[in-house]
């Protein structure tokens, strides 16, 4: 392992460099939706195998800086770069590659309900995948992907549930399907956007446990967007504050204040 | 074997799965092919050479008569139209549009009668409540076959096409416009009964309950609560079987009621293909014409409620 | 929640102007189309001899015909239920030689003619000629496939069977193809609208992990619709039917075909046999896709 579990504290510290994980820098970046300025001009450096938590209150802009890092969203001003490649340059297969290696987990899920959970985590990879390809694996699955499947749903704890229809999950276990199609990209970069919201406060807490222990594992950036602030402390080393599309803080967990908490939080003033 | 290739065959083999289903896409999947096999479609016949001339003389018909001899002159062909739609083209199509408006209308009224006492949450005897007063078995026996006497009523009209329909009350009534419109009527009666039963049945039943817990019988559970509630999405069904209803329209004629069908058929009679053509094309317009009608209908009708 | 904003309206009269405009179209519209047509309720009266047919007719009903009414029948005919069978059978492998083409043709041109397979990707790089030229030439492409699908939706089977029948003569093959274009083009109409209603959720995801517009296309789009689809079509299977019985009323061997000769024969009783033959083949496809509904949609 490259580094050490300390076990009072599950934060990542000190993440080693050779880490595989993506890194991602916003510079100046804004996302502008009509009348609506959803980023504003947002500075951001991420860097390989950390573990960033974006906290801040509806309608920030947590959604839309996740976009931003998976190139789903482009920015109306500035640049966004993936592993030092700024997005808007690259072709469109290349961005496709880029998007293919960073797992997203969406706020909604995103699953298909009629299919069964095999081939709702089976979809992770289509990315990687040539139309034919494609193809064969969605009608015939191959056993080696299946095997991989079952392995990551072992991971993610519900093995049991590979031929099981989606729709017949609880919300907790479709929660781990999206975690598991994300995991099946084979990322190197990991963003959840309130992966907590649909779900109850053990579930939640045990759904972000998850996702910074797997990434801790397997090295992988981690970026995801909470509302709740105990979990956001309790398992993220770095903290980013949003507010109206603008950056508040960016820092140390230990070192954000309650005051900047309570700032970020005001509703007066918005 | 691998431990996890044994454990994924369990699951595998555990899996839910509806055999129905599998059989079915089975079943189907012969029943389309197999259709190939067993009907006597020549495929080799439908491309012979005889068939073929049979086409392109079909073909060259088409193009109107003044100018099957002469160069294209678009004057020629305006007049050549104009007569037609004068002589019989635009009646038809008033006659055509005025079947499958008196059609719905009188649909649309069968219907939603009928949609009552199809509906099995309106048609008991504790309408839209868990019976309180325990009804006698016999009594609660009487609503349930009134159900199943609508339902049956209602799946007999439907499963009859308009054509047939028409083409017996044809002989029955004489040759007025009444079993053109009343076919049409008949089958959509069946279908927007269905359909309206289904909406009852489908309806949030709390203020319904409400009603009926204060009082209210049936007819004033209908009035009162049903119709403004399930009113509009009626009306989307309405117009949606009106699209149909001027599509049937069209054929009807051909039993002899002086619709579209009825010049289409003549002039294939006469072999004045050109005619023929011109006269299908008016038909294809007069759809289209609806199909945008009932479209805008539906819109309007779910932007307002 | 929204039923008992409706039911509050109902009773506040808000909304009512709409519909009141509405009923009111549609009555007029009903009393133009009886007074155009001279719909006069007193011809609802049989004539004298209508009496007679209604009465011989509906008499019937009760009493299908279980052996031919005929009074001499060629020795080789088979007995009249093998021969409902019979035609029933035809009707079947009529309608559906048709909707395979139907649906061929529908899921085919139903794709092309959805808008969301074109949708290009919102964020693709900088020179992305690939996403520009989909964009470019989409709305030509399924503007044009709409076009084509509504002229031939706008033409009634039966009419396309009469042309084929003057184009290239009595032919099984033509009475299938006649039910199929029309019947491919409302499949592709109501696929496509399907497809570009289902939720975008997924597809957006598949997008945000480096799927192809054709991978989010097929597996993103397509299976959320789906259910949908296979219930619509086993609805045009069963107007399938009901079409490809009336052919018979144009010389195909269906079950039409039957109804119309008995009518004529005045043997009401056969007549009555074929129409509960028709009767029970649309009540079995009603109730499969019924039960196969239940299983598929939650
Ligand atoms: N596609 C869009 N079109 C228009 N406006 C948008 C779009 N997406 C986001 N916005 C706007 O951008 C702002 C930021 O939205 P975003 O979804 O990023 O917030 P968020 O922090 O994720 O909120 P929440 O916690 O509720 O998910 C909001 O004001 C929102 O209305
Ligand atoms: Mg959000």
């Amino acid at each position: 392992m490259m580094w050490s579990v300390n076990e009072g504290n599950r934060k990542s510290q000190g993440r080693t460099s050779s880490s595989r994980g993506a890194s991602f820098t916003l510079r100046k970046s804004s996302v502008v939706f009509g009348s609506t300025v959803a980023l504003d001009s947002v500075d951001l450096h991420i860097g390989s195998g950390e573990a960033v938590g974006f906290v801040g209150l509806s309608g920030a802009g947590k959604t839309t800086l996740l976009c931003l890092l998976n190139g789903t969203v482009r920015p109306t001003g500035g640049t966004v770069q993936v592993d030092g490649r700024d997005l808007a340059t690259l072709s469109f297969e290349e961005l496709r590659k880029v998007r293919s290696g960073i797992g997203f987990v969406h706020q909604d899920l995103s699953l298909i309900p009629n299919l069964r959970v095999l081939h709702n985590v089976l979809a992770g990879r289509l990315g990687k995948l040539s139309f034919w390809g494609g193809m064969r694996a969605f009608l015939f699955p191959q056993r080696r992907y299946v095997h991989q499947i079952h392995e990551i749903l072992e991971r993610v704890g519900i093995p049991e549930k590979i031929y099981e229809r989606t729709d017949r999950l609880s919300g907790g276990q479709r929660q781990r399907v999206a975690i598991a199609r994300a995991l099946f990209q084979e990322p190197v970069g990991l963003l959840a956007d309130e992966p907590v919201s649909s779900v109850d406060p053990a579930r939640a807490r045990s759904a972000v446990s998850l996702l910074t222990e797997i990434s801790r594992e397997q090295g992988l950036t981690l970026c995801v967007s909470l509302h709740n602030l105990h979990l956001a402390r309790e398992f993220f080393p770095r903290l980013v504050g949003l507010r109206a599309g603008r950056v508040v803080f960016d820092r140390a967990t230990e070192q954000v204040t309650e005051d900047e908490f309570e700032a970020l939080y005001d509703l007066n003033g918005v | 074997m691998s431990d996890r290739e044994l454990k994924l065959r369990y699951l595998r083999s555990q899996r839910p799965r509806s055999r129905f289903a599998y059989w079915s896409a089975l079943l189907l999947l012969v029943v389309m092919i197999g259709s190939w096999f067993v009907g006597d479609f020549q495929v080799e016949d439908f491309l012979s050479e005889r068939r073929l001339q049979n086409l392109t003389r079909f073909l060259h018909e088409l193009i109107p008569y003044p100018l099957q001899e002469r160069d294209f002159n678009l004057g020629i062909a305006l007049k050549w139209a104009g007569e037609i739609l004068a002589e019989k083209g635009w009646s038809a199509m008033v006659v055509t549009l005025a079947i499958s408006v008196a059609a719905i209308v009188l649909a649309g009224f069968g219907g939603a009668f009928f949609s009552l006492p199809a509906a099995r949450n309106f048609t008991s005897p504790e309408p839209f409540l868990p019976s309180l007063r325990n009804p006698h078995w016999a009594w609660r026996f009487l609503w349930r076959a009134l159900v199943w006497m609508t339902r049956l009523f209602l799946i007999f009209v439907r499963s009859i096409p308009e054509y047939m329909w028409a083409f017996l009350l044809l002989a029955v009534l004489g040759p007025t416009a009444w079993p053109a419109v009343l076919a049409l009527a008949l089958h959509n009666l069946g279908t927007l009964g269905k359909l309206g039963a289904e909406v009852v049945e489908n309806t949030e039943p709390s203020p319904l309950s409400a009603l009926r817990g204060l009082g209210a019988s049936h007819l004033q559970i209908a009035f009162t609560g049903l119709f403004p509630l399930t009113f509009s999405r009626f009306l989307l069904f309405l117009f949606y079987r009106w699209e149909t209803c001027v599509r049937e329209a069209t054929v009807l004629g051909m039993l002899g009621i002086v619709s579209l069908g009825y010049w289409i058929q003549d002039s294939r009679a006469r072999n004045h293909y050109d005619e023929m053509f011109f006269l299908v094309l008016l038909g294809a317009a007069l759809v289209l014409i609806g199909d945008l009608l009932s479209s805008l209908a539906r819109e309007t009708i779910r932007r307002f409620s | 929640m929204k039923m008992t904003r409706s039911w509050d309206r109902a009773f506040l009269h808000k909304g009512l102007g709409v519909r009141r405009i509405l009923i009111l179209a549609i009555l007029s519209g009903g009393i133009w189309a009886f007074v155009q047509l001279d719909l006069n309720p007193a011809d609802l009266v049989p004539t004298s001899g209508g009496v007679q047919v209604a009465w011989a007719f509906f008499s019937r009903a009760l009493s299908p015909a279980i052996v031919y009414e005929a009074e001499f029948v060629p020795s080789d005919t088979p007995p009249l239920l093998w021969k409902a069978l019979q035609a029933a059978g035809t009707t079947v492998v009529f309608a559906s030689a048709a909707m395979s083409l139907a649906l061929i043709w529908g899921l085919l041109l139903g794709f092309l003619a959805s808008s969301s397979w074109w949708v290009g990707d919102p964020a693709g790089g900088a020179g992305n000629v690939t996403a520009f030229v989909r964009r470019s030439i989409a709305p030509v492409v399924y503007g044009s496939t709409r076009v084509l699908i509504a002229f031939m939706r706008s033409i009634h089977e039966l009419i396309w069977a009469v042309l084929f029948l003057a184009a290239f003569g009595l032919s099984h093959l033509s009475a299938v193809i006649a039910i199929a274009i029309p019947f491919g083009g409302t499949l592709a109409k109501i696929f496509s609208e399907m497809i570009d209603e289902a939720p975008r959720d997924v597809a957006h995801a598949f997008r945000g992990s480096g799927a192809s517009a054709t991978h989010v296309y097929l597996f993103g789009l397509v299976p959320r619709a789906l259910p949908d689809m296979t219930a619509y079509s086993f609805y045009r299977f069963e107007c399938a039917l009901r079409s490809s019985a009336i052919l018979g009323f144009f010389g195909y061997p269906t079950l039409g075909f039957y109804i119309a000769a008995s009518f004529e024969n005045l043997h009401y009783g056969e007549v009555w046999t074929y129409l509960y033959t028709l009767l029970v083949l649309v009540i079995l496809v009603d109730w499969w896709s019924g039960a196969l509904r239940k299983r598929f949609v939650v």
